[in-house]
């Protein structure tokens, strides 16, 4: 007699520096041979597939949990991590800044002049790191001036949410349920202080003189006339965005542009019809899923789904950039293909939870990659060294140097 | 073109127009003087993409690595290829988005041969004599169908906009081309009747207001020339370069012309580059890279390119290469007719 836990030993083996160098690997397999599996290191349930992915996402039967490493880097409530009427006011408060319409009304003022100063800076060099020198000061410095940050410098954000990051995913626990290295939170509870240190006189500020900031809105939005929401309240929900929203942006440039470095007549077509971008964009989140593994669901109920028995009280975490390699769905989906049938993708979630900045967060990487094509279209991979990606819950390239004739 | 009666109605932004049951759709629209993204009017470039909302076309000539398998299922089609089966709702995705503005409609006009001139080697000019005036914009092109053969053949109008009533071609035989060898270079004459139809392309102005540079093989300078006027008379002071590149200098015409406006416009610099006869008086090798060692950045410039594929994809990397942003270059997409 087979019993499913004889045929899946291999999992005990699997460790978390294995899934940050590189986590496909696992993922197939999980794919093919347990789709619904509880992964030891992980201390969790895990969902690869696209099928699963998007059944948990949408089911009755589940709602939003945060990782147990992510509940101890943002605290509570987090708008990942809530639901019912929390949620609901915590989505109500930041959507209204994240509808088309209202982005549409801005993105292009916002943005476009951040990408030309950054280009500027190094266009006639000949040669930069784009993760480094554009691809997160872009997004950063477009998310921190949305926020109201203005003034603070693009590095201090980018050297937050890489700490926040490192907390986030220190996701691996003890057979006894406990974190497996403490110390690894340590580092971002000092950013967390830098950033009350930086955003506490903002907000109290804000809190006597409302202002086009969407930290400022948070405090005011749909409060009675005279009141704020409580600062601790939002607090979690700016650390979300500070990950998050400041870093994916950036991965997802960068991803999308070692795709198509990958594919140079891509590349090329890409350059020479900007139209072609946000397709390009759109393959680049599903090629490298910047937020490869970093939400979650429990069980409201218990549930049989897979083969698998949850009672209530379960998480799962969702491996959207697992699913968004799932041969199911598409033909060799290691392969970065900017014409392959554009199916929807998996890396902006999906269901209740589904990202609220996915329209601005696709204009955000669009506008960047149109400046950075029309400044420098002669631009080449510097091909001395491999790209190397890392991460297993947020993923994308470590750096990325090109060069071009001046 | 054979007029068939208008069957069907295509629908696209507010603007319906009639579209016969053989009519491509792209036809129909320029007909109705509705404006929509086109180029090579052959179903190679893909400029004329368009969705199909509501209705039924059959996608006809559409080559498959235009229009992918996935792309048809998903509705899409070549405006230049498709014909209605139905009523049709269309609709433009992207950028493209500008169209339905209204631009010069196509006509069909029956002109008249005025000049048949040898210019140089395997090259002539044919001027047309319109019954009326012809509305279009500097580089724009024609369609000439070759009497009794049904074949249509694309030339780009060397006139500015306001000569309208004689068009101006540059033809290059092709040994054994039904146009060129068959008719324009053996039985065509002076006072001749000739099929005209058109405008056709998007080869024209653009907003752009820095240095231009223009690149013509053979008989691709025809374009340049009307777009390098125009470009003059808007603004005396603009910097355009343009490169004719050519075999050798039996190829080269027009060149008082060019120092014409040389002397005229101070900004104005005419290069011919030889790349296969060399001789003293002109430089060799390759226009695309005469302009890569006279041009040390194309930063804020627009490009303009007419001839042989190679040479035009030689152009865009040259153009990059020195770096004009990509969306400043421009290129005439037809193929070269033979």
């Amino acid at each position: 007699m087979t019993t499913t836990e004889n045929d899946l030993g291999w999992l005990d083996d699997i460790t978390m520096s294995q899934l940050e160098r590189n986590p496909y690997p696992v993922y197939e397999r999980l794919r093919a041979e347990a789709p619904l599996a509880y992964v030891p290191v992980l201390g969790s349930y895990v969902a690869s597939t696209a099928e699963l992915c998007r059944e948990i996402a949408t089911s009755p039967d589940f709602e939003a949990v945060i990782t147990p490493a992510g509940g101890r880097t943002f605290g509570h409530p987090a708008i990942i991590g809530v639901n019912g009427d929390v949620h609901a006011d915590l989505r109500g408060m930041v959507e209204p800044q994240l509808q088309p319409v209202e982005v549409d009304r801005w993105v292009d003022d916002l943005v476009r002049p951040i990408a030309r100063r950054y280009v500027e800076a190094f266009e006639n060099d000949g040669r930069a790191e784009l993760v480094a020198q554009y691809a997160e000061p872009v997004s950063v410095r477009s998310l921190g001036d949305l926020l109201g940050l203005t003034d603070v410098s693009s590095d201090t954000l980018r050297d937050w949410f890489a700490r926040l990051n490192r907390s986030f995913t220190n996701a691996a626990m003890t057979a006894d349920g406990e974190f497996a290295n403490p110390e690894g939170f340590l580092d971002a509870d000092r950013a967390k202080e830098e950033i009350k240190a930086a955003v506490d006189p903002l907000i109290d500020r804000w809190i006597t003189e409302p202002a086009d900031t969407a930290i400022s809105h948070w405090l005011h939005d749909g409060m009675p006339p005279g009141k704020t929401r409580d600062r601790e309240y939002i607090y979690p929900t700016i650390y979300v965005y500070l990950l998050g929203a400041m870093q994916e942006p950036g991965h997802g440039i960068a991803s999308t542009l070692v795709g198509l470095f990958g594919e140079p007549e891509q590349f090329e077509q890409v350059v020479d019809d900007p139209a072609l971008i946000p397709r390009a964009i759109a393959e680049g989140m599903r090629w490298t899923s910047p937020i490869w593994s970093a939400t979650a669901r429990i069980t409201t109920t218990d549930v049989h789904l897979a083969g698998v028995d949850l009672p209530k009280g379960t998480p799962v975490i969702q491996s959207y950039g697992s699913a968004n390699h799932d041969t199911g769905l598409y033909e060799a989906p290691t392969r970065f293909d900017l014409h392959r049938p554009p199916l929807p993708h998996l890396a902006f979630g999906a269901g209740r939870h589904a990202c609220a900045g996915i329209y601005y967060a696709n204009h955000v990487m669009r506008i960047a990659l149109e400046e950075l094509f029309e400044a420098i279209p002669n631009m080449e991979r510097d091909t001395s060294a491999e790209v190397e990606f890392w991460g297993w819950g947020f993923r994308g390239p470590t750096a990325l140097p090109v060069t071009w004739e001046v | 073109m054979t007029s068939t009666a208008p069957t069907f109605g295509a629908a696209l932004g507010d603007r319906t127009v009639p579209c016969g049951p053989d009519q491509p759709l792209l036809d129909a629209f320029l007909r109705a003087g509705v404006w929509m993204p086109n180029s090579c009017n052959q179903g190679t470039c893909g400029t004329c993409k368009l969705r199909v909302v509501r209705g039924d076309v059959d996608h006809r000539d559409s080559p498959a690595d235009t229009l992918t398998a996935a792309e048809r299922a998903a509705g899409l089609a070549l405006a230049c290829q498709a014909r209605p089966r139905s009523d049709l709702t269309l609709a433009l995705d992207g950028p493209a988005a500008a169209a339905g503005r209204t631009a010069h409609p196509l006509r069909d006009l029956v002109g008249t041969v005025v000049e048949l001139a040898d210019i140089a080697r395997d090259t002539r000019r044919l001027r047309i004599a319109l019954p009326e005036p012809l509305a279009f914009d500097a580089g724009q092109y024609v369609e000439l169908t070759v009497p009794g053969s049904g074949v249509r053949r694309q030339y780009s109008l060397a006139n500015t906009a306001d000569v309208d009533k004689v068009l101006e071609l540059h033809v290059r035989l092709v040994p054994g081309g039904a146009a060129t060898a068959g008719w324009i270079f053996d039985s065509l004459g002076v006072d001749d009747e000739i099929e005209v139809t058109g405008p056709f392309g998007d080869f024209v102005l653009d907003d752009a207001e820095g240095p231009m540079v223009m690149i013509g093989g053979g008989t691709g300078l025809a374009p340049l020339v009307g777009l390098a006027r125009t470009a003059l008379a808007r603004d005396p002071g603009r910097e355009i370069h343009l490169y004719h590149g050519v075999r050798g200098a039996a190829d080269l015409y027009d060149g008082d012309a060019m120092a014409e406006l040389a002397a005229r416009y101070s900004g104005f610099r005419f290069v011919p580059v030889l790349s296969h006869e060399p001789d003293p008086d002109h430089r060799s090798g390759l226009p695309t890279d005469a302009f890569v060692e006279d041009v040390p950045s194309a930063r804020g410039w627009s490009g303009w390119l007419c001839g042989p594929p190679a040479m035009v994809d030689a152009g865009v990397k040259a153009f990059k290469r020195r770096r004009m942003a990509p969306r400043l270059i421009h290129r005439e997409n037809f193929t070269p007719a033979c």
